[in-house]
């Protein structure tokens, strides 16, 4: 599989939905495969939360595979020996493209947390132009779970011209006042990290890595399910040379403590902020009264809209609901809710029906 | 779904018709819709077959119809169709009703319980197993099984006029005109193109 991993620099005044704007943007992005001469089998692939551009193949400095390996490659779900898969990171993570850890030309110093609020739109619509750079007229499909199937969904409604087919996976058009209040409690325990100095510690030299931490760690409890955790620890208590601290008793202590501990050393607190704003606030129906029948009318895209059975971050009730939404607007849409094994997460685990699901769509819809 | 029972139902949808296909399995049915430009879309429950419905380019709800189907009233749906689904349903009649809610049309196929070979089989004091109802008792998910007698009856309370009816023997072949009017004791399947009176 041909992996190459490049930058887009997109230099003219880039407007965003809040009437804010930047000068200019950089995304990295990688890509899988090869674009043929007629450019017509690209897919586009959108990351969730916490994710990056690094969705297949493995680095060659980290030796990490990508996050949707399993999908991505040579006779996988999506086949790289047919389609040219791009994986771009979005504004405002920390990965590389523009965000925080940005330096601010007007400035001099990096955003921080003066980085204006985004919205999957304006996401997209970077997105778009990197489309436009690539000569794609329109994507194949447009797919992604979580926060990426909210970039899809998007996609569907503003875009819809330049995309054939979305996948929208594990994902809502509208998160609940539950998501709400379960990203406010992590924005919080981030603010009230003493190094957090109100989102300027890059310019103190500081890293609030406590908080962000601790607002992994709650994170991961909601990515997973009851299921997942009484199997993988139920009771067991934790051995004592693996033990990070004499604090922990238990395996699954042991295990959050260590998850966020990694997680605090390379992500970026304001990104943390910042990114599960844009999860709280997305609202595609926004321009159209807050009617998602009315927004989806402007779909001219075949759906297809997965969910799993023991996903209680995003609950299947959710997309039923987007699809039917779907189906009133006239759109070509599928629902289908699969079984899971990993609560929201499994969005990123193959099963035979998930990859089936995904490659019987993006082939024959 | 029998070619020859397909095409009987297919015959019955005119052109421009959209059309809800409740229990539509691997979707065979709405992809011959498809290729004579009929929109369609499917209901099914299990998801193995939903996933082979996509290989085939049509759209589908996963949904389980004993469910209620209110979420498909004034879709602007002209037909249903419930092909070989009716006897797996918990609430077959308040189905009927439903489907009514959707569209004022529709077609439902039945296994006829009263087939000549199946009374046989009960006669010698076994469940009976056949072409149209090949799985054993304990494995099947036949739960309200009619005959052609019961079935036009139920159609009769309710109001539900029987604009055609075509019975089939045990070979998918129409039933020939001498058997027709003992179609309860000859026929193995029957399909019924129905409208709300």
């Amino acid at each position: 599989m041909k992996i190459e991993q490049c930058s887009f620099r997109y230099e003219g005044k880039f407007s965003l939905l809040n009437g804010e704007s930047i000068e200019g943007f950089e995304l990295v992005y990688e890509t899988y495969g090869e674009l043929n001469a007629e450019k017509n089998n690209a897919v586009l692939v959108c990351h969730a939360f916490s994710g990056s551009h690094h969705a297949a193949g493995v680095d060659p400095t980290t030796d990490k595979p990508g996050w949707w390996h399993e999908f991505i490659g040579p006779g996988k779900a999506i086949d790289t020996d047919k389609y040219f898969v791009v994986s771009p990171n979005n504004l405002g993570s920390c990965y590389g493209s523009t965000g925080p850890l940005t330096v601010n030309n007007v400035t001099g110093k990096p955003y921080g947390s003066s980085f204006p609020a985004l919205d999957v739109y304006d996401w997209v619509a970077s997105q778009d132009l990197l489309r436009e750079n690539l000569g794609v007229k329109a994507w194949e499909m447009v797919l992604g779970g979580s926060l990426g199937g909210m970039q899809a969904l998007e996609w569907s409604i503003s875009f819809s011209g330049k995309i054939k087919k979305a996948g929208i996976i594990a994902a809502t058009a509208l998160v609940s006042s539950q998501n709400i209040a379960l990203n406010q409690v992590a924005r919080e325990i981030i603010r009230k990290d003493i190094a957090f100095e109100n989102g300027d510690y890059l310019l103190a030299n500081k890293k609030p890595k406590d908080g962000l931490k601790v607002a992994r760690m709650l994170g991961h409890i909601t990515y997973l399910s009851e299921t997942n955790f009484k199997n993988r620890f139920g009771r067991k208590l934790q051995d004592a040379e693996n033990k990070i601290d004499e604090n922990i008793d238990f395996e699954v202590e042991n295990y959050l403590r260590y998850q966020g501990e990694k997680f605090s050393e390379y992500f970026d607190a304001n990104s943390y902020i910042l990114l599960t704003k844009v999860m709280d606030t997305f609202n595609p129906a926004a321009r159209f009264n807050n009617n998602i029948v009315e927004a989806l009318k402007n779909c001219i895209a075949k759906l297809l809209i997965l969910s799993f059975d023991d996903d209680w971050l995003f609950p299947t009730q959710y997309s039923k609901e987007l699809h039917l939404a779907a189906i009133k607007a006239g759109v070509h849409s599928s629902f289908i809710e699969l079984s899971g094994q990993h609560g929201h997460d499994s969005f990123l685990f193959t099963s035979d029906d998930y990859t089936s699901a995904i490659s019987n769509f993006l082939n024959h819809a | 779904m029998h070619k020859n029972i397909e095409r009987e139902i297919l015959n019955l949808i005119s052109s421009g018709a959209k059309v809800l296909d409740l229990g539509s399995g691997d979707g065979a049915l709405l992809a011959k819709l498809a290729e004579k430009n009929i929109e369609g879309h499917g209901v099914e429950i299990d998801s193995k077959r939903l996933i082979v419905s996509l290989s085939k380019g049509v759209s589908v709800t996963q949904k389980d119809i004993d469910r209620g189907l209110s979420e498909f009233n004034n879709l602007g749906f002209d037909f249903v169709v419930m092909a070989n689904s009716i006897q797996c349903l918990r609430r077959p009649h308040e189905a009927l009703n439903n489907i009514f809610e959707i569209a004022n049309e529709c077609a439902v196929t039945i296994p006829n319980f009263g087939f000549w070979k199946i009374r046989l089989k009960l006669l010698k004091g076994v469940m009976p197993v056949s072409k149209s109802l090949p799985a054993k008792w304990y494995e099947t998910k036949n739960i309200h099984l009619c005959t052609i007698k019961d079935f036009e009856e139920l159609c009769f309370e309710k109001k539900i006029t029987i604009k055609k009816k075509f019975y089939f023997n045990e070979n998918y072949m129409p039933l020939n005109s001498v058997l027709i009017s003992r179609a309860n004791l000859f026929a193995a399947e029957a399909v019924y193109h129905l409208e709300k009176q």
